[in-house]
């Protein structure tokens, strides 16, 4: 009987030994959010965004020589720990996107949250995020509004609407005074979004600081049928350049609307939206050519400025997403990458002195076409650059500014007629 | 006045291209009572099959549209066959929930096969060209769909008025278990009604590949203008839906030029509030 009860009491202790093995092999990770449109009508981009972050989770759980990369050699983060992605969709719902960010972190316990690129959506998660005193770091959304609410816990890697708008309208001045381009009139066309409304309003202003008179304003519903009547008021009043701010397949519907009633500006120049997609320009083909936009990261770019991006890009992005980066998914890794060296700098998984890190000190990112990032009180980017590119046979060529150029602008846009 | 017909072709273009996409979901909603919910996924699936035959067959969407409406056709067989005819007389909301589900597994599939990518074929035999009308630019691929339409909804039409078939849908949607009694085999004329509505979806779908991108949300805002349409033009009706299809594409495409684009959509559901306020039949019901 004492045998009996001895084996009993060891196999209950082995058992729990077992168990407790188990369980501290599972305390060895860091559950991530990642939060991003996985559906809907962002879904396109937001699938990019996610795969970008799981490409840098990769990069941080493995050991890997040969990247300059911060955290690629080492394999985990504090001595072992490993980068768990959770995934949440948010479908491009601020709504959801906030019941979506209070699940993670209070049902999945994550130790953060990544996303949104919507800003109508980062807006709402990030807000819980604060309430909670949690991190959210967020890599694309681009509204300036996002970081003008002096939140502690959010930090973020894009350029601002105000910051592109102002390059835009620097481009427009640089055209007018050395290439007497003659830009005199803007017309603005974007989604009827926080994102939207929030980049023509930065565009407005950046247009009145120069002069540039505003003679189309044209706001639509994004996921339109047809975009005949948008298009109609800005070939009415036939603006010299225009801004445009549409993603995915509203960007697609835009330009062949615009090839439909043969018409174009002098320069359109697009804020973070369907132009810097690869894909959409693929599907586009010749018809998306001498479109511009602001970029932070490109191909060509990459392989003068960025060499690491495009390893990484190779080894990690390429074989989930089956395509080249894009300048929106790239900031979400480097977002996670920033994450892992505060992480790593703190020693300790305390949200506080994590906090305290990502807002003090200045962060080396080689996957950032700066090179560094640093965070201002509010979260926004202070190292964040962004260049002017031109699509031309599905290759973005730097045309602005100077530092970075890397080919002439075609100015004004070839006519839909003879291409 | 250039813009003037501009935007007059414009909504008419819309409109009828509206029409169609209704049709099917007019014949389903009169004839059996049922909404179908994945009216837009269906034509989502329809401009997909277009694409793919496209994509690597090679075949213009002047012609792959008769695959596109010949698949959809059996989708729409099948789906009341096998989902339909089993939720029928459980629940009012039994048909609505099943093909909701539907839907959600169709955009689902379609996201997780085929990616949520965009999707545009190139080179076909219509892009890019156009003809001028007054001064107006009208895009050829959009006017062939447009003409597509009237002459398709010109046929089911004279089907419905004209056939034997069209009167035994007619008496079905009337009263079922009469034309029951009068030898109507009902079962086989909802079997042909969900395929025929599925149809003139896919067949939508097909053409409008030429000038549309393909992704699996493509067809939520035109399902949900398709309901309108139904409920505006009157349930059942073809003439109907054409009307309202047109009045819904010009409110839309006057309203964006001259009000403001980002109000388009909202005129239209107002229109048809108004409408419906003072005839809730719609225009033309039965």
């Amino acid at each position: 009987m004492l045998r009996k009860i001895a084996f009993t009491v060891v196999l209950c202790v082995l058992g729990a030994l077992l168990l407790t093995g188990v369980a501290v092999a599972e305390d060895k990770v860091i559950k991530i959010g990642a939060l991003f449109p996985l559906t809907g009508p962002s879904a396109v981009s937001g699938q990019n965004c996610l795969n970008s972050v799981l490409a840098a989770a990769e990069l941080i759980n493995g050991a890997y020589e040969g990247f300059d990369v911060p955290l690629a050699a080492t394999e985990g983060l504090l001595g072992g720990y490993k980068v768990e992605i959770i995934k949440a969709d948010h479908q491009g719902k601020p709504d959801v996107a906030k019941s979506e960010a209070e699940r993670l972190y209070n049902q999945e316990g994550v130790f953060a949250v990544i996303g949104s690129y919507n800003s109508a959506a980062t807006k709402p998660a990030s807000a819980v995020a604060e309430r909670a005193k949690k991190l959210f770091l967020c890599g694309a959304s681009s509204s300036a509004a996002l970081t003008e609410r002096e939140y502690k816990y959010f930090f973020r890697h894009a350029p601002t609407d105000a910051i592109e708008a102002t390059e835009f309208t620097d481009y427009i001045t640089y055209l007018n005074e050395k290439k007497g381009a003659g830009i005199k009139t803007l017309g603005l066309i974007y989604e009827n979004t926080e994102f939207g409304k929030h980049a023509a309003d930065e565009g407005k202003k950046a247009a009145a600081k120069i002069g540039l008179e505003v003679v189309a304003d044209v706001p639509f519903n994004n996921g339109a049928t047809n975009l005949s009547s948008e298009v109609q008021t800005l070939k009415a009043a036939n603006p010299d350049a225009v801004f445009g701010a549409a993603l995915g397949g509203d960007y697609s519907l835009w330009v062949r609307t615009m090839k439909q009633v043969n018409w174009l500006p002098k320069i359109a120049i697009n804020f973070c939206t369907g132009y810097q997609n690869p894909a959409v320009q693929k599907e586009l083909a010749g018809d998306g050519d001498y479109f511009m936009g602001g970029m932070s990261f490109s191909p060509e770019l990459a392989k003068e400025f960025m060499p690491e991006a495009l390893k990484v890009q190779e080894k990690f992005y390429f074989p989930l997403a089956n395509q080249e980066f894009d300048s929106d998914s790239l900031q979400e890794a480097v977002m996670l990458l920033v994450l892992g060296q505060a992480i790593e700098k703190a020693g300790e998984l305390d949200t506080e002195k994590v906090r305290e890190i990502l807002a003090t000190e200045t962060f080396v990112s080689p996957l950032s076409l700066s090179g560094e990032v640093a965070f201002e009180p509010g979260g926004q980017n202070i190292k964040a650059l962004s260049v002017i590119t031109q699509i031309k046979d599905l290759k973005y060529n730097t045309i602005y500014p100077e530092k970075f150029k890397n080919a002439e602008p075609v100015y004004p846009m070839a006519p839909w007629d003879n291409r | 006045m250039n813009h003037f017909l501009q935007v007059l072709f414009d909504g008419l273009l819309n409109g009828l291209v509206y029409a169609l996409v209704a049709a099917g979901l007019s014949m389903i909603w009169g004839v059996m009572d049922v909404i179908n919910f994945a009216h837009g996924e269906f034509l989502m699936v329809g401009m997909y099959v277009s694409y793919w035959i496209g994509f690597f067959l090679d075949v213009d969407p002047l012609f792959s549209w008769i695959a596109s409406g010949a698949f959809l056709f059996i989708m729409g067989a099948a789906t009341y066959r096998l989902i339909i005819r089993n939720s029928l007389g459980k629940s009012a909301m039994a048909p609505l929930l099943a093909t909701f589900g539907l839907s959600m597994v169709l955009k689902n599939f379609c996201m997780n096969r085929f990616t949520p990518n965009f999707r545009l074929l190139s080179g076909t035999v219509l892009e890019g060209k156009t003809i001028s009308v007054g001064g107006a630019i009208l895009s050829v691929p959009q006017l062939a769909t447009a003409a597509f339409a009237l002459v398709l909804l010109a046929c089911l039409y004279w089907m419905l008025k004209r056939t034997r078939l069209g009167w035994a849908i007619q008496a079905t949607a009337m009263d079922s278990e009469a034309a029951e009694l009068m030898g109507i085999r009902t079962e086989n004329i909802y079997l042909l009604v969900f395929g025929i509505g599925g149809a003139c979806v896919g067949i939508t779908g097909g053409l409008m590949t030429s000038y549309l991108a393909v992704y699996p949300e493509v067809g939520s805002l035109f399902s949900l203008i398709a309901f309108v349409v139904v409920a505006l033009g009157g349930f059942g009706s073809i003439p109907g839906a054409l009307l309202a299809a047109i009045i819904i594409g010009l409110v839309e495409s006057f309203t964006g030029f001259y009000v403001a684009a980002v109000v388009k959509y909202a005129a239209v559901f107002a229109v048809y509030l108004a409408v419906i306020l003072i005839r809730p039949k719609g225009l033309f019901g039965w």
